[in-house]
């Protein structure tokens, strides 16, 4: 951070904010709740798929909070076995969650000058869905609120394998009520919230051709490296020295969190130094 | 359900694979953070890492919708719109769901 009084300030109302506040855990999870039917219901399917393939319910249950990671435990619990194939499983996920590389390193700007041990506990929890919401929470965006998305899912997730495990079927078909459309339909919707003006469309337009290519070309999720790899290129391409100016700003503007959580009276500090400068 | 299945039972060989599953995506996870946090403020990088979640999430969403079919794509497209016009994540979402629903009632998939 070069703004002199910036870091000043950030450390002056960092002791008081806290980085997992109660309430901003709960307005985190609130903010997943649109996601309530589809998590239940998909979790459930997992329950009755990990029930045929021979986990028990604690053990898919464990894996639901050890791992937290809904496509890539599909994945692996269609691929279990009585000898369970661990290196493929593990191989499998590791290629699945690929993105998980790229959706940490989106997330520096919630965790700005937090401490090692907020980035150690705060980074488990993180889906792709609690993440997109707090990615377009532009003046909230806090690791309480990722992590009290990721608390409410995780929740509702294990609810949905317990259900779907001791039901063993009779779940209502996602496709049906287009629960499975869901996740598609929030991603979408975020995108929208991702603006910020004029230097993304053409790493948009980049993420999304890439990722079409990709969706034709290349085996399971490889798509989201391709349309992402694809929007990095464009951007590192298409910067130019003054966008600094705009890329700035942007980053400011997720550091409003302070603004936010610090204390009643202390909140006008931020806006009194950047008049100033 | 002929036998009532074994809720409790943890064998060894199923809780390592599974602590290799959580260990492979918690240090991608925390790995991508502590590079970006390695990475320059300022600059190009900052730049790159600025357009990074959309691309991401863009890279998410439009293969499935693809996977949808038609009726996926003409969901897909009344959610931004719905969300460009009334800012609304319930609003986009139920549109969206609403018009894959009634399609695969009427048109199928």
């Amino acid at each position: 951070m070069s703004r002199p009084g910036q870091t000043e300030n950030q450390t002056k109302t960092q002791p008081h904010a806290g980085h997992f506040d109660s309430d901003t855990i709960r307005r985190g999870a609130l903010a997943c709740m649109p996601l309530l039917p589809s998590t239940i219901i998909f979790g459930a399917v997992l329950g009755v798929l990990a029930a045929q393939r021979g986990l028990s319910l604690g053990e898919l249950l464990f894996m639901s909070l050890a791992v937290f990671a809904g496509s890539a435990q599909f994945v692996s619990v269609d691929l279990w076995r009585e000898t369970i194939p661990s290196a493929t499983i593990i191989i499998a996920t590791a290629v699945i969650n690929m993105r998980y590389v790229l959706i940490g390193a989106s997330l520096r700007p919630v965790f700005r000058g937090r401490p090692l041990w907020v980035k150690v506990t705060g980074m488990h929890m993180v889906a792709d869905e609690n993440w997109a919401v707090s990615m377009t929470q532009k003046d909230l965006a806090n690791p309480g609120f990722l992590l009290g998305g990721g608390m409410f899912l995780g929740v509702v997730w294990a609810t949905g394998n317990t259900v779907g495990y001791l039901l063993g079927g009779g779940i209502p078909d996602p496709e049906v009520y287009a629960l499975d459309f869901a996740f598609t339909a929030v991603f979408a919707a975020l995108t929208i919230g991702m603006w910020k003006g004029r230097v993304d469309l053409l790493p948009w337009i980049a993420a999304a051709i890439g990722s079409i290519i990709g969706h034709y070309t290349l085996p399971g999720t490889w798509s989201i490296l391709a349309g992402a790899g694809a929007g990095v290129a464009v951007a590192a391409l298409t910067w130019r020295e003054d966008m600094d100016d705009d890329s700035l700003e942007a980053e400011f503007a997720v550091e409003g969190r302070d603004a936010y959580i610090a204390p009643e009276g202390t909140a006008d500090i931020t806006p009194a130094t950047e008049t100033g400068k | 359900m002929t036998q009532f299945p074994d809720l409790t039972s943890f064998s060894g060989e199923a809780v390592l694979t599974i602590l290799g599953m959580a260990a492979v995506t918690y240090g991608m996870r925390l790995g991508g953070l502590l590079m970006a946090d390695r990475l320059p403020q300022h600059g190009r990088w900052a730049h790159v890492l600025e357009r990074l979640p959309g691309a991401v999430l863009i890279s998410v969403w439009v293969p499935s919708a693809l996977s949808a079919g038609a009726i996926g794509i003409a969901g897909a497209a009344a959610t931004v719109i719905t969300m460009a016009l009334a800012r609304n994540l319930f609003a986009a979402m139920a549109v969206g769901m609403v018009l894959v629903g009634v399609g695969r009632c009427f048109i199928g998939s």
